[in-house]
């Protein structure tokens, strides 16, 4: 069994009449790619925030064990974070931030000076070393931010938004990054919105909405709780006959979209045959496609339903 | 990774991101060329070889004031009936003075009061004693004897040479405003900037808003006493090059040099502005946009506590004074301006750097205490009253 590096219990914030968080607890396991998931204004900042002690929760505890020894707060040097608010000194030659920032973390300036230039010439930026931040593009800018973040390798990253403003080419770059530093020994706790990268790289998914907890579990185990809900999704040459659609059984959702594609999302381990023997009803389809629901489709299905 | 090390860390950071020694260089270069321009510049323009003005002299029978004024300026005598032509024309001409001697008193007619005149007034000042000397009958010896002050033994208890002393505490005191300045600008630029970048959340997962606060005072207050230092460098040895073109010898320069106000006034001034530094980061950091904010003016703050400072040269000794000279929001500029013109004894100078050590300690909590909280407030400005909180939260 691994080792627990960080526990969770049962903290819950509160700002003026907003309950950002509510009596939230988890744990993540050493080694692990732990993705933090959820709605915009879920709570997910504010988790984090309170993690590093930048805000403090109003109740609940958090134990830290990154040495092997429990602690309320981690070392400077133990912890890498990417903020979900970017920024850097613009006006600065590159190398000089980073080492600045990795010095601040307990990281010797020569060390930090080597392992910049090893990780810009990994993202092709050793050239650029010696240039002003203000100079690069908005996505070579945030290439340097996650720098930043891991350049001291801690033996724990936050990374609220790794992809944002990335194209997707860099989105799988920085997947193959994140986990080329979690082979090297940093646990990750990830917060993003892509769930198809996320699927992509994530071992265990905690997803919160409104501050409170909907699935905290394995990426496996939530496929088998909520992925046997099967979806079809179908295209129609002409106009919908939207009383024969709802008259389908055991739909749980129904997505209408151009006004000829509809996705319908079956309950829980409804029977094939029965699908199928609705559907055949059917007039005017066109396309018809089936698939287990994605991370993607499970997340907003969670969501949905709780926001209900 | 220690207190003191990351504090260190900081330090570095601030005071190289705004101490650049080849930016100075270059202003003292510009500063020692515009100076011996104006030198050579005022030299040239108010040279002794320039022409002075041309006096007309009316009724001058004898000659007398001639005499007296022939040596400093050009002399031309003028016809009675052209008198009042002159003057008419002196709206027109502009140029020229004319002197009319009558019985009574010495009339003189110019287009403006200028030095030339004041000068030329010196003159017609020392022909009228010698005309009423000779009325009276007295000899030079006499007048003199008439005119000197009372013979007065003088003897005080307090018999340093405070007058040196001042001006060295006036010239500290301007250096203070010069640090205070720089503070202002630099801790202006370094939070409200750092806001809008949006640093503030990757640095203060890593270092306790109190390193932070401490790094940025200390490197700052570094800042503006290195910029100080260089300035007063810069000032010593302008002086003394200045008094070598005038002939005057070096030693007049090492005069005003006294070593012990340098050694008490040090101190002083680092606390000073250390203290300044952590009020002004308190305050930029509850700044959002510096360009709307009604909070900037703050900012202006410490420059009035400054110039406060100065109410201690008129009387050091009376009550207001002493009460400046311990106030620590004054005392840092005031205590040693008090020390170079009075007696100040050993228990006060110790007493008020104490209470300055004391206040520095406790703003510096506040400050990171006000800054934890606003740094990370990027949208609404906190009120007096959010501050209050901040204050006073654990």
């Amino acid at each position: 069994m691994q080792r627990e590096v960080l526990h969770v219990k049962s903290i819950s914030k509160r700002f003026s009449n907003v309950q950002a968080i509510k009596d939230i607890s988890f744990s993540v396991e050493q080694g692990d790619i732990f993705a933090f998931l959820g709605p915009n204004g879920a709570g997910k900042t504010t988790t984090l925030r309170i993690l590093l002690d930048i805000i403090k929760a109003d109740t609940g505890q958090i134990q830290w064990s990154l040495n092997g020894s429990a602690n309320q707060l981690p070392q400077a040097a133990e912890i890498g974070y990417l903020p979900e608010e970017r920024g850097l000194y613009l006006d600065i030659p590159i190398i000089k931030s980073l080492i600045y920032l990795a010095s601040i973390r307990g990281m010797d300036k020569y060390e930090a000076k080597k392992a910049a230039m090893e990780w810009l010439e990994k993202l092709e930026l050793a050239d650029r070393a010696k240039e002003k931040l203000q100079v690069l593009s908005k996505g070579n800018q945030q290439k340097i931010q996650f720098i930043a973040s891991i350049l001291h390798k801690p033996a724990f990253a936050i990374l609220d938004e790794p992809f944002s403003g990335l194209d997707p080419l860099n989105q799988e770059i920085f997947i193959d990054f994140i986990k080329e530093i979690n082979k090297q020994g940093t646990t990750i706790l990830l917060s993003a919105h892509q769930m198809q990268l996320v699927e992509k790289t994530a071992h265990k998914i905690f997803l919160i909405n409104k501050g409170e907890v909907l699935y905290n579990g394995s990426l496996n185990g939530i496929y088998e709780t909520y992925g046997n809900k099967p979806i079809i999704e179908l295209n129609f040459k002409s106009g919908l006959n939207l009383d024969a659609l709802n008259a389908i059984g055991a739909v749980e959702d129904m997505e209408i979209s151009d006004h000829h594609l509809v996705k319908l999302t079956f309950r829980q381990n409804t029977d094939m045959k029965l699908i199928l023997a609705d559907l055949a009803k059917l007039e005017g389809v066109f396309e018809l496609s089936s698939h287990k629901p994605s991370l993607h489709d499970i997340y907003l299905n969670l969501v949905k339903s709780h926001s209900i | 990774m220690s207190y003191i090390k990351q504090v260190l860390t900081v330090t570095r950071w601030e005071f190289g991101r705004f101490f650049k020694p080849k930016n100075e260089l270059i202003g003292l270069f510009v500063m020692l060329i515009v100076f011996t321009l104006f030198y050579f510049g005022s030299k040239l323009a108010f040279s002794d070889k320039s022409p002075k003005i041309t006096v007309f002299l009316l009724n001058d029978e004898n000659g007398a004031i001639a005499e007296v004024l022939k040596k400093d300026f050009k002399l031309q005598t003028l016809p009675i009936d052209q008198k009042d032509q002159f003057i008419k024309n002196l709206s027109i001409n502009k140029e020229g003075v004319l002197i009319n001697k009558n019985d009574k008193s010495i009339e003189l007619y110019a287009y403006k009061l200028n030095n030339d005149i004041k000068e030329l007034k010196g003159f017609l000042d020392g022909y009228q004693k010698q005309v009423e000397m000779q009325k009276l009958g007295l000899t030079a010896d006499q007048l003199s004897k008439v005119l000197s002050s009372a013979p007065i033994e003088e003897s005080y208890v307090y018999t340093e040479n405070s007058n040196k002393r001042l001006v060295l505490a006036f010239f500290f005191a301007g250096l203070m405003i010069v640090a205070v300045f720089l503070s202002f600008a630099y801790q202006f630029t370094a939070i409200t900037g750092e806001k809008q970048l949006k640093i503030t959340e990757q640095i203060v997962s890593a270092i306790s808003p109190q390193v932070w606060m401490d790094g940025k005072i200390f490197g700052i207050t570094l800042t503006g006493m290195s910029s100080m230092i260089t300035n007063s460098l810069l000032i010593t040895v302008g002086t003394v090059i200045f008094f070598q073109f005038t002939g005057t010898p070096i030693s007049k320069v090492v005069d005003f040099l006294n070593l012990p106000l340098i050694v008490l006034y040090l101190p002083f001034a680092i606390l000073g502005v250390l203290i300044w530094n952590a009020m002004l980061a308190a305050i930029a950091s509850i700044i959002t946009d510096p360009n709307n904010s009604g909070k900037s003016g703050l900012m202006m703050l410490p420059i009035l506590f400054v110039m406060a400072s100065f109410f201690v040269t008129h009387d050091p000794d009376n009550g207001f004074s002493v009460f400046l000279s311990w106030f620590p929001l004054t005392s840092a500029t005031s205590m040693p301006m008090r020390w170079a013109i009075t007696e100040v004894g050993v228990e006060q100078l110790i007493g008020s750097f104490i209470l300055l050590v004391i206040t520095f300690y406790f703003l510096r909590k506040i400050a990171a205490k006000i800054f934890r909280v606003s740094i990370l407030m990027t949208g609404k400005e906190p009120s007096w009253s959010d501050v209050y909180k901040f204050i006073k939260m654990k």
